[in-house]
């Protein structure tokens, strides 16, 4: 397998590159000749978007986006972590699935009011290919992201994920900008929940089985 | 207590001249803001400094007791149906409080700063935060009714926090209905009511509690609706304590009082706010969160002008993260009276006050020693760099965190409290009653904290002791660098063991959170008596307790069946 570099990557996206990105610009080095203080660019135009990397991204089926600006800004998402390899040994997709469905029957339909996203947590070793092999057998048909690795490592860090197993799913509504996260292999209902708990507007429940004592 | 001093203190000066890249402190805040490091990730020390303020420049804000109402004005009136055992303590007291979104003076050097208007953004309770202070009576029943008046999600300024809540009476012996379990939650609009039947534990007065705290307990966003400003403070008194230094009852202990005058309760939440003056918060990390400035009583480091005389501090560590050892600057004595809001049998003389989030200590400060015009400071020792728990090593000098001033003034009039030499007898422990005994795990797995490997699930119930039994409770931290204050509602436990050893001290009191540092087992006793329902088992740092350390655990009748005794695993 190749490796892939950012370069590359940006490289061979060049035609299909969103072009919402163009307010993003890598901010001067803190100290330009000194080679170990790198600078990000981060993403603009939402509420944590000083929070997220400016990144690209690529899913299952090749199809690019800027991570930020295209997949959470102004969105209620749910991003969720997991790997080809890392499935083998806690998996969370066939859960997610369940959840998915969830929210699809309860809260509001995945992909037009509800978007999900699983990012990979092994960015040198899964592919689209890979991904969409992984995806496709379990009945996932969310975006499964990729990317050059040092991007993907960004994200996985702006998400407080660690290593290569990182089970959490974090929960958000960038247009209040409030965000929660639920264990991966919780039950499907307490992932669902706080979807609906954290949607503004008509698809706004604040639960979905009441639970109060009286 | 063991202290430890500060052996990396040649390291900690190695740290300033280490290159910008490894930590960023170094650097100025414009530079911080472009490495190559997520803002979601930075850590306490990377996060921006909050505005400049001149600490002990504030007066202390002393919340007035809370302000009956007459009963008859509440509409719909109280429901008996929805509280257990009601009629047998029918209420004597009644409130009523709206919580709202406002502006809030912590300091007037940051309340300039807002565009919004002066003031810094927060949750209050009837306009104040921390709000009224329930100022309660053994055999007093009281019912609160709290409504929700906080703007909804979309329109809320506050940019973290949920407008959900459900209010926690920390420790009070209360039904499950009144005691604010995280599902218990209501939104905008909406009210809750809350009945405290003031009874004892057991109907016992040994089990009386004094001090205590009122705060949010919503589901996932327990730390930041707290944060925001859902905390306030809460006084038992019953005959020995009764909060009247002049008492003529012979059982009376005569402590300083009355309330707000010698008797004051001080809360701190460390804080960091934004550049217009409102606190700020990364919901990304999930280790903890940390504020640069301490406030107490939701006021920046504070000033108290104080008599020659002893004063009742009663000292609750509201989070959401930082421990604290209190000290003051001279490191004069302090006479410690009880441990988390219980009265201890003997005081215990102390130089200083160790305290995890949560944790109460009352003091007594005999202020004679001093003259008029002096001053002396409460300071904070304890250094800590990251939400997980304190570094162990100890701040000196200017390093020290200021947390509030004392004032001396002249004499106002006699001072007729004491010190006694003997307060509360402690309950009997009778190992004989002991039913089951249970294990509790804290740890840390995939990014989020876990008890016995498991992330909160409000509908699994970890445990059921029977109703009038009783059981040992072993709480053990797995993390070897992290602290977990464990807390456990609706009822107190007695230490039998820390670390296999007996307990000493602060450690021999009834108390509700167990302060586990590194590697620490605590081996406790526990009684279940008077109500039945569902309780939470959590780690008080409210971060973690977001991040689904959290247990539930159910008192069921006892009808002789197995509800699972013996002790627990899965």
């Amino acid at each position: 397998m190749s490796k892939t570099t950012r370069r590359a990557f940006l490289a061979g996206a060049a035609a299909a590159v969103p072009v919402a990105a163009a307010a993003a610009v890598a901010p001067a080095a803190a100290d330009k000749d000194n080679p170990a203080i790198k600078t990000c660019p981060r993403a603009t135009g939402g509420k944590n978007a000083s929070r997220f990397p400016q990144v690209l991204v690529q899913d299952q089926y090749k199809q690019k986006s800027w991570f930020y600006q295209n997949l959470i800004a102004d969105k209620l998402v749910l991003v969720s972590f997991t790997s080809v390899r890392g499935e083998d040994y806690y998996p969370v997709i066939s859960n997610l699935v369940k959840v998915r469905q969830l929210i699809d029957d309860r809260i509001g339909k995945v992909g037009r009011d509800v978007h999900m996203y699983t990012v990979t947590t092994d960015p040198y070793r899964d592919t689209p290919e890979a991904l969409r092999s992984l995806a496709d057998a379990h009945g996932a048909d969310w975006p499964f992201l990729s990317g050059a690795p040092e991007d993907i490592r960004e994200i996985l860090a702006s998400f407080h994920a660690r290593g290569s197993l990182y089970g959490l799913t974090w929960i958000g509504n960038e247009r209040t900008g409030r965000w929660t996260k639920k264990p991966s292999q919780l039950q499907p209902l307490f992932i669902a929940e706080p979807v609906a708990r954290l949607a503004t507007g008509k698809l706004h429940r604040p639960f979905l089985v009441d639970m109060h004592s009286v | 207590m063991a202290k430890r001093r500060d052996v990396l203190k040649a390291g900690a000066v190695a740290v300033a001249s280490t290159p910008a890249i490894f930590g960023g402190a170094a650097l100025p805040r414009v530079a911080q803001a472009q490495l190559c490091r997520p803002e979601g990730i930075r850590s306490p020390l990377t996060e921006p400094d909050s505005p400049p303020v001149t600490p002990y420049s504030t007066p202390l804000y002393i919340p007035p007791a809370m302000s009956p109402i007459d009963p008859a004005t509440l509409t719909p009136p109280p429901d008996p149906n929805r509280h257990q055992r009601f009629d047998e303590f029918q209420p004597v007291k009644f409130y009523e409080q709206r919580i709202t979104e406002g502006l809030w003076n912590y300091h007037e050097q940051l309340s300039a700063l807002n565009p919004l208007g002066y003031g810094s953004l927060a949750w209050m309770w009837n306009g104040a935060t921390p709000g009224e202070t329930l100022v309660a009576r053994y055999g007093e029943p009281v019912f609160v009714r709290r409504y929700n008046d906080l703007p909804p999600t979309e329109s809320a300024l506050i940019p973290f926090g949920l407008p959900y809540i459900t209010t926690h009476l920390h420790n009070a012996h209360t039904a499950s209905e009144s005691d604010g379990f995280p599902m218990d939650f209501f939104g905008p609009g909406e009210y809750w009511d809350y009945h405290y039947a003031m009874m004892y534990a057991r109907n016992d007065p040994r089990e009386a509690l004094a001090s205590l705290w009122y705060h949010d307990h919503m589901a996932d966003f327990t730390a930041t609706n707290v944060y925001a400003g859902l905390s306030a403070m809460t006084v038992f008194y019953d005959e020995l304590d009764s909060g009247d230094e002049n008492d003529p009852n012979p059982h009376a202990l005569r402590l300083p009082g009355t309330y707000g005058k010698y008797d004051i309760y001080l809360i701190l939440h460390d804080v960091r706010f934004d550049s217009y003056g409102n606190p700020a918060y990364n919901v990304f990390d999930t280790d903890g969160h940390l504020g640069d400035l301490i406030t107490v009583n939701r006021k920046v480091s504070p000033y108290l002008e104080v008599e020659p005389r002893k004063y009742r501090f009663r000292i609750v560590d509201g989070g959401p993260s930082r421990f604290y050892e209190l000290a003051l600057s001279d490191g004069a004595e302090m006479f410690i009276i009880a441990g988390d809001g219980n009265l201890l049998e003997e005081p215990v003389s102390a130089t200083s006050l160790v305290m995890g989030p949560a944790n109460r200590q009352d003091v007594i400060i005999d202020f004679s020693r001093y003259r008029p015009g002096d001053t002396v400071n409460m300071v904070n020792l304890m250094e800590q760099v990251n939400g997980q728990g304190p570094t162990g090593r100890r701040l000196e000098g200017p390093d020290r965190m200021p947390v509030m001033q004392f004032r001396i003034k002249p004499l106002e009039g006699p001072d007729n409290s004491r010190i006694p030499d003997f307060m509360r007898k402690l309950p009997d422990i009778n190992l004989n009653e002991v039913v089951a005994e249970r294990e509790w795990v804290f740890d840390h797995d995939m990014g989020l904290w876990t008890i016995n490997h498991d992330f909160f699930d409000p509908t699994k119930i970890d445990a059921a002791p029977r109703q009038g039994t009783a059981e040992i409770w072993t709480f053990r931290n797995a993390g070897s660098s992290w602290a977990h204050p464990v807390h456990v509602h609706f009822e107190e436990f007695q230490v039998l063991e820390w670390n296999g050893r007996p307990p000493t001290g602060v450690l021999r009191s009834r108390k509700d959170v167990a302060t586990l540092g590194p590697n620490d087992v605590a081996r406790v006793f526990y009684r279940f008596d008077d109500f039945l329902g569902r309780y939470p088992i959590h780690c008080h740092n409210n971060v973690h307790e977001d991040n689904a350390m959290m247990g539930r655990w159910d008192i069921v009748p006892d009808n002789g069946g197995d509800h699972g005794g013996g002790k627990w695993h899965r």
